[in-house]
């Protein structure tokens, strides 16, 4: 009933009066009396107000307005109207979505909590460190928020409008569509789509580096332009040239099967043989490593042909000719070559150890790497000449990634209508007429075909934070629809799946049409031998940045990388000999911090001016490497300028350097690279480990009244009772670790780590709670020594110096909650305590900040924030930024300066875990007790549980003959411990 | 009472009579300062002031503010902190230990042996409090009835025995020197004119405590300097035995050594006594105390500097030959690195400064050389600051895991706080110059008549 009351306080209202609208408007009927009362000199002068009561006034009011200045700042927190169903506050909600951003793969679970997703958990597949860290990504205030017209602000409505008729006006040029490799087949279908409607539709697809050579090779072979999928836990041998597979070579899924394929539990082991330049992850993981420079590359597969076939072969392979000899069938080539030659050789070898559909699957390719350099190119010669009228662009940055991004940028000139569709105002982008900014993933409708038969559905996790609009819904309203989600949904319901179930997957399988090859041809020709004595060039990828999409996320920036050690950077790496050669140094300052000479490079016109220097062992001699994915101009604020962009080296193979005057600073974390002939990272042979499955681990013993014991006998401590409830332990393999950095990035995002930037990472105040420490092995070892009579001075200064082919072994190093703690006991306030669950807890409100934990840790796990690192503009990361400051998660608190922090164990997840159990009344499933570092990772090498749990994983590990505690001889009773490294060398 | 010797060296030079003494001590007091004096009090405030913004920026941004890093996480803050409470021994060993064991020679230094006792734990005190990384939190160190559960201390911690060995130490030390004052405070009472100073009497009237020089008083007075002499004492060996627990019951290889605690005491009685030689060869020429600190005080000092010295000499060896012994791998290399590392200067700082150059104490013209003791003095005192600096750095910088190995550098944040500190330590010192009576001229007085007239009527020098 709708109310016509009317109410009116008097007969002059109700009749509406104009008086009343005067009055109303008029607060002060009568002027008041200011003139009057300021006027009257006289009267002011004899005031009975005396200067006493003035200062009492003023004291007054400045002590009220002092204290109404003091009010709490409010925060406001609105609680939903209507409350979705799903969302229980506290609750986390876990959705299946799928990574792709164009250059990385993965399908994952989200984690959100209160409609934000915090987290990024691995789906059944293999991820890395940027898929855990896209999740920042997404926060990224640096992200376009709203469409650009001529770098302008503007709306979706003009763009639209413009675009179409702009398009449809387009008669004779081409309308080039440069995207990345697409994985998704409803974007493909769009695409045609597209074409359709417009004239003229050029599709081109390129991809960051570069897999030509492999793609056309077996365009050849095999009859079909594809990469094959590999089996690396099927292979016996595994021979790399130069692919670093388990980081970024071809598609991040293969450092699960080949994990897979090294557990010595049954005896058997893969072999692992990695011939490469720059020392990558692969190498550093491999059984036996061998350096070649990259103008040998081709010709050493060539022989390795030779050598096969039973011809003369280089005597450099003869333990890989004679291992691969006796692995066919079961053994794995690979190499890294964008040469279609060297790449068609490999295949021929690979044919003639009859691989094929048995390590390595032609016929379940991957679609990871479509792009074609060559049709890439043609596109430029075509915008040169005017031939191109529109040109659009997805998920590539070619003014930056392409290695003719000069002559690219000069050609856009050309293009009538340029259109970019990325998310960031880019080094394209900002060329470009229109940008339509693409939503991320976790905003993102989509669905994924990265490998034949095997697709993964994209859902989104939170609505667009921006004004943002993902490209299936651009492409839609282009060929005027709209509606995508609907569009997914019938695309996929089509083809018969159940969209709820698949849906809550993430992933399914579908029978696909059989791919149709031709029987294998031969076309490989021998490569001779061209000894150069130039200096070479490698360019690789780092496993932090990658192609450099992510460049602006902090995060990646900060994550060391996992053989140099160093971050927020891209530099030259250099082997020491090559580097003396050219007067070129590293050396440490007062504070420990690492310096390098500078040098300009030039190759072919193509050059950089003072590029830093690291020396790196495990550099092949006379070749230098260097990182693309750095080096970007309009990546924001935490990117742009964060080392050099190689890309335009790409392809280049000498180069010369040249010395310039000045120093460089580097942020290294790790400062000293040997184990120093300590017993830290156990390792032993597989042989020996056939022989004697603890050999490598055997205990240092002490002589006591009791005979020789151990150091966890010989003890006066009184143990804790750790018998009843739970014993959380953790347990590592070093086997299985391959030192990739994803757990460390996985921590960060978990426990809130801040990022502290280059110049605090510089200066050792590095906030990660867990580490991957880096050790290379050296020339000279203690027993050296002794045969030799070296002094025990000259023995550690030696010792210090890392071999020039060094072996690798990466350890992760967490705290190690002791059960004997070193730490717990000196804290005067007892802010650090041990649990009765064997976890060493830290309560932050009760630290004081004297740091005495953290000297008498002797593992140096403990982490001191030195500064205020939230909310800090001399910090100004994700966490002094309203958008960063979403990725955090509300069960961890943030840090406030002048505490230690350090890992918990994820204490807030066992919390959760233990809660559960109790509400539903079921005991904890082994399974579900998961730290972020455990779960994160790829190869299974961090398993987490309860040890009083006898049918845990984590205690069968525990009794396991390779089980160890770091430094044991403190008997400081880690709840972490490790598995001994094992290699497979004679 | 005191039987006069012919043949004994005097204590006091310059034939002084009771008088004299009277009006030499409290001349400071009463007159003008010279302009040594405000030169040095004008440096000692404007060195201070610059602490003061160093601490106030390290309160205000953070301990990032200083050199440290995740392995190195005391440095200049503890080794400043233990070479001051280091500093500070040698005034309660003079007061109460050469009081016990009747050294009467004590008498012209142990006011301000004392005085520099209470002033460098003062500056100690300072450095506990501002590297903590709360530093407004800092009474939680304090066992006090609380509501946090209640919620006590770590009573294993070496720092909460610290809190309780230096608190105690600063109240005796105190308690003690302030006894001993009150009879030379009534002295100067008692020569203020009421209608001159008024202010300065009332004050000095309230610091006499009522004291009249009745027997009684006297006969109080020798009982609780006895008694405070015998409480003092333990104080002098636990206080550094404490602090060395701060780095003896660690893991640390370099610190986890149970030598420490003797070996700390010495070292403090050995920068002690450096330090009140220091002070005392600057104080007797800014206030004119010659005729009572002699060179026979210096000589004396000079001998328990060479001992301690040579002790100090001895526990470092000690320490070298254990980690040898031990045949622990990461104990050897401490050693070894500390000694040829990449500190190995701070190493050779410590080594000569402290064991080395003392030697020289053997030749009795150098002994006996106000110059050269003040010169060598300075040494020790650098020597004994390395001391902590190599104990605390060296053993961090490289511990257990290599891949944590790094390095120390200060800021100059750091510098400026040290300065600062130092800065404090004179100010406090200059003006107990000017309004204490330097010289315990009540006890002073009791040895005026100890030693042959022939030597007491040369003049001195």
């Amino acid at each position: 009933m709708k109310t016509t009351k009317k109410y009116w306080k008097g007969l002059a209202q109700l009749h509406d009066d104009p008086i009343v609208e005067k009055l109303a408007q008029n607060e002060f009927v009568e002027n008041l009396p200011v003139d009057e009362f300021l006027g009257d000199k006289e009267n002011l002068s004899s005031t009975s107000s005396s200067r006493r009561d003035f200062l009492k006034f003023l004291g007054f009011s400045t002590a009220a307005a002092t204290l109404a200045a003091c009010e709490t700042p409010i925060v406001k927190s609105i609680p939903y109207l209507v409350k979705p169903d799903e969302i229980i506050p506290g609750v986390a909600n876990y959705y299946a979505s799928t990574i792709y951003d164009g250059r990385d793969y993965a399908s994952v679970l989200v984690k959100t909590r209160e409609g934000r997703p915090i987290k990024i958990e691995n789906n059944g597949t293999c991820s890395n460190s940027r898929v855990q860290a896209s999740v920042l990504s997404l926060y990224d205030s640096a992200r376009l928020k709203h469409p650009l017209k001529s770098s302008e602000e503007s709306n979706w409505r003009t763009v639209d409008y413009e675009i179409k008729e702009k398009l449809s006006n387009i008669k004779d040029g081409k309308i080039a569509l440069l995207t990345s490799t697409i994985l998704s087949p409803t974007i493909k279908q769009l695409i045609q789509e597209f074409a359709e409607k417009y004239n003229n539709v050029e599709h081109v697809m390129m991809d960051s580096t570069p897999y030509d050579g492999i793609l056309d090779a077996n365009l050849e072979t095999f009859g079909s332009r594809l990469a094959p999928s590999y089996s690396f836990d099927k292979a016996d041998v595994i021979v790399s040239f130069g692919a670093d597979f388990l980081a970024n070579w071809m598609a991040n899924e293969y450092a699960t099967d080949y994990v897979k394929g090294r557990d010595p539990k049954n005896g058997k082991m893969s072999k692992h043989f990695q011939l490469e330049t720059n020392l990558s992850l692969s190498g550093a993981n491999a059984d036996k490593r061998i350096q070649i420079k990259p103008s040998e590359h081709g010709y050493l597969i060539s022989s390795l042909l030779d050598g096969i076939k039973g011809n003369k072969f280089d005597s450099r392979l003869e333990k890989i000719v004679k291992a691969l000899s006796n692995a066919k069938g079961k053994s794995i080539v690979l190499s890294n070559s964008n040469d279609k030659n060297v790449q068609l050789i490999v295949n021929a070898i690979n044919n003639e150890l009859s691989n094929y559909d048995k390590t390595i699957l032609t016929n379940q390719p991957t679609y990871l790497k479509q792009g074609n350099s060559q049709a890439v190119d043609n596109l430029l010669s075509d915008m040169k000449d005017g031939k191109v009228s529109a040109l659009i662009t997805y998920n590539v940055n070619p003014s930056y990634s392409y290695n003719k991004s000069k002559q690219f940028n000069e050609a856009l000139k050309n293009v009538e209508l340029k259109i970019s569709t990325s998310s960031y105002n880019d080094e394209t982008a900002s060329l470009m007429d229109y940008v339509c900014p693409d939503s991320h993933n976790l905003e993102s409708w989509g669905d994924a075909n990265p490998k034949q038969g095997n697709y993964s559905l994209m859902q989104p996790t939170i609505s667009p934070l921006f004004d943002t609009r993902q490209f299936q819904e651009t492409l839609l309203s282009w060929t005027d629809r709209s509606d995508y989600f609907s569009y997914l949904k019938s695309f996929w319901i089509e083809k018969g799946i159940d969209w709820n179930v698949t849906l809550h997957d993430g992933y399914f399988h579908l029978e696909d049409k059989k791919i149709k090859l031709k029987k294998f041809v031969d076309r490989s020709s021998p490569i001779k031998n061209t000894i150069s004595t130039d200096l070479e060039l490698e360019l690789y990828e780092t496993i932090a940045l990658g192609d450099g999409y992510q460049a602006n996320n902090p995060w990646l920036q900060e994550l060391p990388d996992p053989l140099t050690r160093a971050c927020w950077d891209n530099y030259l790496t250099i082997s020491a000999h090559t580097a003396k050669e050219f007067g070129l140094e590293n050396w440490n300052v007062s504070n420990g911090a690492l310096n390098g000479s500078m040098v300009n490079i030039e190759a072919d016109g193509v050059s950089l001016q003072n590029v830093p220097v690291l020396i790196s062992p495990g550099q092949a001699r006379s070749t230098v490497g260097m990182a693309i994915g750095y080096g970007r101009t309009k990546a924001g604020k935490a990117g742009d300028g964060i080392g050099f962009n190689a890309y335009p080296f790409t392809g280049k193979k000498t180069i010369s350097i040249e010395k310039v005057e000045g120093e460089y600073e580097f942020a290294s974390i790790q400062l000293h690279h040997t184990m120093m002939g300590r017993d830290i990272v156990k390792e032993t042979t597989l042989s020996e480990y056939i022989k004697d499955p603890s050999s490598g681990n055997h205990r240092e013993t002490y002589a006591t009244y009791k005979g020789k014991l151990t150091a966890d006998k010989v003890t006066l401590y009184e143990a804790h009772d750790l018998e009843i409830g739970h014993f959380w332990n953790l347990s590592i393999d070093l086997n299985s670790c391959i030192g990739c950095g994803e757990c460390v990035i996985a921590c960060q995002s978990e426990n809130n780590i801040p990022v502290v930037g280059k110049e605090e990472m510089r200066k050792s105040r590095d906030m990660h709670w867990m580490r991957i420490d880096r050790y290379f092995s050296s020339d000279m070892t203690e027993e050296l020594s002794a045969k030799e009579k070296i002094s025990m001075i000259d023995m550690f200064s030696e010792m210090e110096e890392p071999s020039e082919n060094p072996e690798v072994v990466f350890q992760p190093i967490m705290c190690m909650h002791c059960n004997n703690a070193p730490c717990e006991t000196v804290c005067p306030v007892a802010a650090t305590t041990h649990s009765n669950e064997g976890l060493n807890q830290m309560t932050y409100n009760r630290c004081v900040g004297t740091r005495y934990c953290a000297n008498n840790c002797p593992y140096k796990v403990r982490r001191f924030n030195w500064f205020q690192y939230s909310d800090n503009d001399k910090f100004d990361f994700n966490m002094n930024d309203d958008y960063g400051k979403m990725v955090l998660n509300p069960d961890v608190v943030v840090r406030s300066r002048g505490v230690i922090e350090k890992c918990s164990m994820c204490i807030q997840k066992i919390q959760e875990l233990k809660l559960n159990a109790k509400k539903s009344g079921q005991p904890i499933k082994d399974a579900d007790a998961q730290t972020a570092c455990a779960s994160s990772c790829s190869t299974n090498a961090i398993v987490f549980g309860d040890s009083n749990n006898k049918d845990s994983e984590v205690w069968r590990l525990r009794n396991d003959e390779r089980a160890y505690d770091l430094l044991d001889h403190l008997n400081v009773r880690p709840s972490v411990f490790y598995q001994t490294k094992i290699r497979n060398k004679a | 009472m005191h039987k006069e010797s012919e043949i004994r060296d005097p204590l006091i030079l310059g034939n002084k009579t009771y008088h004299d003494i009277t009006r030499d001590i409290a001349r400071p007091v009463e007159g003008k300062a010279n302009k040594y004096w405000w030169i040095l009090f004008g440096l000692s405030v404007f060195l201070f002031l610059w602490g003061i913004g160093c601490m106030a920026y390290t309160i205000g941004t953070g301990i990032g503010a200083w050199g440290l890093n995740k392995t190195v996480n005391w440095a200049w803050d503890i080794t400043n902190f233990v070479w001051w409470i280091g500093i500070g021994h040698a005034g309660t060993l003079i007061s109460a230990v050469l009081l016990l064991f009747r050294q009467k020679w004590r008498m012209a230094i142990n006011r301000s042996a004392e005085a520099m006792t209470i002033f460098g734990v003062v500056q100690a005190g300072i450095f506990p409090l501002i590297h903590m990384g709360r530093p407004w939190l800092a009474y939680w160190v304090f066992p006090f009835p609380n509501e946090y559960g209640p919620l006590w201390q770590n009573f294993n911690s070496p720092l909460l025995w610290d809190v309780f060995a230096i608190s105690t130490y600063l109240t005796v030390s105190t308690v003690f020197w302030y006894i001993g004052l009150i009879p030379d405070f009534a002295m100067i009472r008692d020569r203020m004119s009421k209608t001159i100073s008024p202010m300065k009497k009332k004050l000095y009237t309230l610091l006499a405590f009522g004291w009249s020089g009745r027997a009684k008083h006297w006969q109080r007075f020798e009982e609780v300097s006895l008694v405070l002499a015998g409480l003092a004492t333990p104080l002098v060996f636990s206080v550094h035995s404490i602090v060395s627990m701060d780095f003896a019951t660690s893991v640390i290889p370099g610190w986890h050594t149970t030598i420490f605690p003797p070996y700390f005491v010495l070292g403090a009685l050995f920068s002690g006594f450096a330090m009140v030689e220091t002070l005392l060869i600057i104080m007797r020429k800014v206030v004119n105390m010659e005729a009572y600190i002699t060179i026979k005080h210096i000589e004396y000092m000079n001998v328990i500097i060479l001992f301690t010295g040579s002790l100090v000499g001895t526990a470092y060896i000690t320490e070298l030959f254990m980690a040898w012994y031990s045949g622990v791998a990461f104990e050897q290399y401490a050693f070894l690195n500390r000694a040829t590392g990449p500190y190995w200067w701070a190493y050779a700082a410590m080594m000569s400064c402290n064991v080395i150059i003392p030697q020289l104490y053997w030749i009795k013209s150098i002994r006996t050389s106000f110059i050269a003791t003040f010169i060598l003095s300075i040494f020790v005192n650098i020597g004994m600051w390395f001391e902590r600096f190599v104990i605390i750095v060296t053993s961090l910088h490289r511990d257990f895991l290599p891949s944590s190995w790094t390095m120390f550098s200060p800021t100059f944040i750091d510098i400026g706080i040290f300065l600062g500190t130092i800065g404090f330590f004179f100010t406090l010192f200059l003006m107990y110059a000017r309004t204490f009576p330097v010289v315990a001229q009540a006890e002073l007085k009791t040895i005026l008549k100890s030693s042959g007239s022939e030597y007491k009527n040369k003049t001195h020098e």
